[in-house]
């Protein structure tokens, strides 16, 4: 099939979004699919090739975290010279609520349209305020995808529609086998990878109860990997623990699986308001057994704590009790890690990609995308 | 002459804006055509998975309920509503794929218990867009402007298509769904 995918987010900043577009367009291509994708991004070298510039994306802040957005009619002009040069089968628009190039994918085109809301925000002020703005774009979408079941709940309650569940996918094949990073895989480990400083992914919840798993696991070390002020975070550590903590900042994609493989337990200490524990199945794909906060994302994921531990939000005593025991248990870390990876099969991207397909065949075929009339954009 | 200029704009801008309403309810209304079509082919795909199961495995009344649904079939395709009838049809269907006879089946006939159960997804899909798709024409031809200027033309307002559509839960262990492009893992 000739399949558009559109992103809202730039595409040289690390992001949930941009990487499930990234992933999806590469499983489709392997599947013999015809992919192009549209997309904010900074530099345009970063580019694949099967991906096109939408110009540069203005950040604002948003939803507790900076979000990125694109609207105009340079923009505008580029999403329509995209659709009019490819003759899309369909069209997938990816976070068309975002005021960037998936919701002007949406104005500008008339067929075969699919979404993916990835958001799970019950409060979200864009959709409250803007619903009425976004409906007549959002009523041409013929299938509605969700990425989880909070992200559908939002689009019930903000926007009065259904949509149907295809979760996030895991690049298995990325992870499996993963070795450790250099120095790595002897002493017992805690990793933890995330925006260091964005208190929502939950880093202080850890290094609060680093110094209690510290008594019980007196040998552990904590291995802290994402973007963020490696500065800031270090100056709150006790001295005496700074030894064992090393926060490497941010590591490059290719070096995600060696982070997960070097800990003995990856820990997700996160504080809510996430949609989808798309880390916690890379971990687990990796092999490593998981401690994260009971938040309802992670819970599905986990399989109600079957497939890994988890602990109540903001709760570091209940968290370093739960790591120390893990750490001591190799017998119980290798049946977590085998029921992980028994879980991210189903989450396998070649798997999701297809159910993705599926609805793509179910949508179109009758007509393909076209540029809607003037007077309709 | 201002006041010919303020009235000729004002005219102006709402007949572009009632166009605008009458053409949003255009669009509405092909794709909630090209939804009902498509579960059509989804109920017609359903009911032969069903049929042939029925035949490999010598289940009469499930044999009986399929023929029931595909006889309403020839009906949607000829342009008959999707109303009552075929509710009654399909949940008639829906229930004799759980009868437990059928579920006993389960592992002795996984190829057809998989195209079943495939089939049964994507018309739980093809539901849900279709419902959607209707949803989206009610909100729109509700609103009291589009009911006063009757910008729905003569075109009758869509009904929901409500079944039960639950998966039939097979006995034993269900056929793996991982290679089933309308199973949706986590759902």
């Amino acid at each position: 099939m000739r399949i558009g995918l559109a992103c809202p987010y730039t595409w040289d900043v690390p992001g949930g979004v941009q990487a499930h577009v990234r992933d999806l367009a590469e499983t489709l291509l392997d599947a013999g699919h015809e992919v192009s994708v549209i997309t904010p991004v900074d530099d345009e070298s970063t580019l694949p090739a099967y991906a096109v510039d939408a110009g540069r994306a203005v950040p604002v802040p948003y939803n507790g975290s900076v979000a990125r957005l694109l609207m105009g009619p340079v923009s505008a002009a580029r999403v329509r010279r995209w659709l009019r040069e490819h003759d899309f089968d369909v069209l997938h628009a990816h976070e068309p609520t975002a005021p960037s190039v998936s919701l002007l994918a949406c104005m500008l085109a008339d067929g075969p349209l699919v979404a993916t809301f990835h958001t799970a925000n019950p409060r979200s002020r864009i959709l409250t305020a803007g619903h009425r703005a976004l409906r007549p774009s959002l009523e041409k979408l013929r299938a509605r995808i969700a990425v989880s079941e909070a992200a559908r709940r939002t689009l019930v309650e903000h926007l009065g529609t259904g949509a149907i569940l295809i979760p996030n996918g895991v690049a298995v094949r990325a992870f499996e086998g993963a070795r450790p990073l250099p120095g790595y895989g002897t002493a017992p480990t805690v990793a933890f990878l995330g925006r260091i400083d964005e208190p929502r992914k939950g880093l202080d919840v850890l290094m609060a109860a680093f110094p209690r798993l510290v008594e019980k696991v007196p040998d552990v070390r904590l291995l802290v990997a994402g973007p963020g002020d490696t500065e800031a975070v270090r100056s709150r550590i006790d001295p005496a623990l700074l030894g064992r903590v090393d926060l490497v900042g941010l590591v490059p994609e290719a070096d995600k699986a060696a982070v997960f493989a070097s800990g003995s337990v990856y820990c997700a200490p996160n504080t809510g308001q996430e949609s989808f524990g798309i880390v916690l199945l890379e971990a687990m794909a990796a092999g490593t057994p998981v401690v994260a906060s009971d938040i309802d994302a992670f819970r599905r994921v986990l399989d109600n704590g079957r497939a890994g531990r988890l602990f109540g939000v903001g709760e570091p005593a209940e968290l370093a009790a739960n790591l120390a025991e893990l750490i001591e248990d190799p017998a119980e870390r290798a049946r977590l890690a085998e029921r992980g990876r028994a879980v991210v099969a189903r989450y396998d991207w070649r798997v999701i990609a297809q159910s993705i397909v599926g609805v793509y065949e179910m949508v179109s075929g009758d007509r393909p995308v076209s540029v809607a009339a003037p007077e309709e954009s | 002459m201002t006041v010919v200029v303020v009235v000729v704009v004002a005219v102006v801008v709402i007949a572009t804006y009632l166009t605008w309403l009458a053409s949003r309810l255009d669009r509405l209304a092909g794709r909630v055509d090209a939804a009902r079509a498509g579960l059509v082919v989804q109920l017609m795909a359903r009911a032969d998975a069903a049929h042939e199961l029925a035949r490999r495995r010598d289940l009469a009344e499930l044999a009986d309920m399929a023929e029931r649904a595909r006889a309403g079939h020839a009906a949607l395709l000829a342009g008959a509503g999707l109303g009552t009838t075929a509710e009654d049809a399909e949940n008639a269907l829906s229930r004799a794929l759980r009868a437990p006879a059928v579920v006993a089946v389960g592992q002795r006939a996984p190829e057809e218990v998989r195209a079943v159960d495939s089939a049964a997804a994507r018309v739980a899909l093809a539901r849900q867009f279709h419902n959607d798709a209707v949803g989206d024409v009610r909100s729109l031809a509700g609103r009291r402007l589009v009911r006063v200027l009757h910008l729905s033309g003569r075109r009758p307002l869509p009904a929901y298509f409500e079944i039960d559509d639950a998966l039939p839960a097979w006995e034993e262990d269900p056929p793996p769904r991982s290679d089933d492009p309308a199973g949706i893992p986590g759902a």
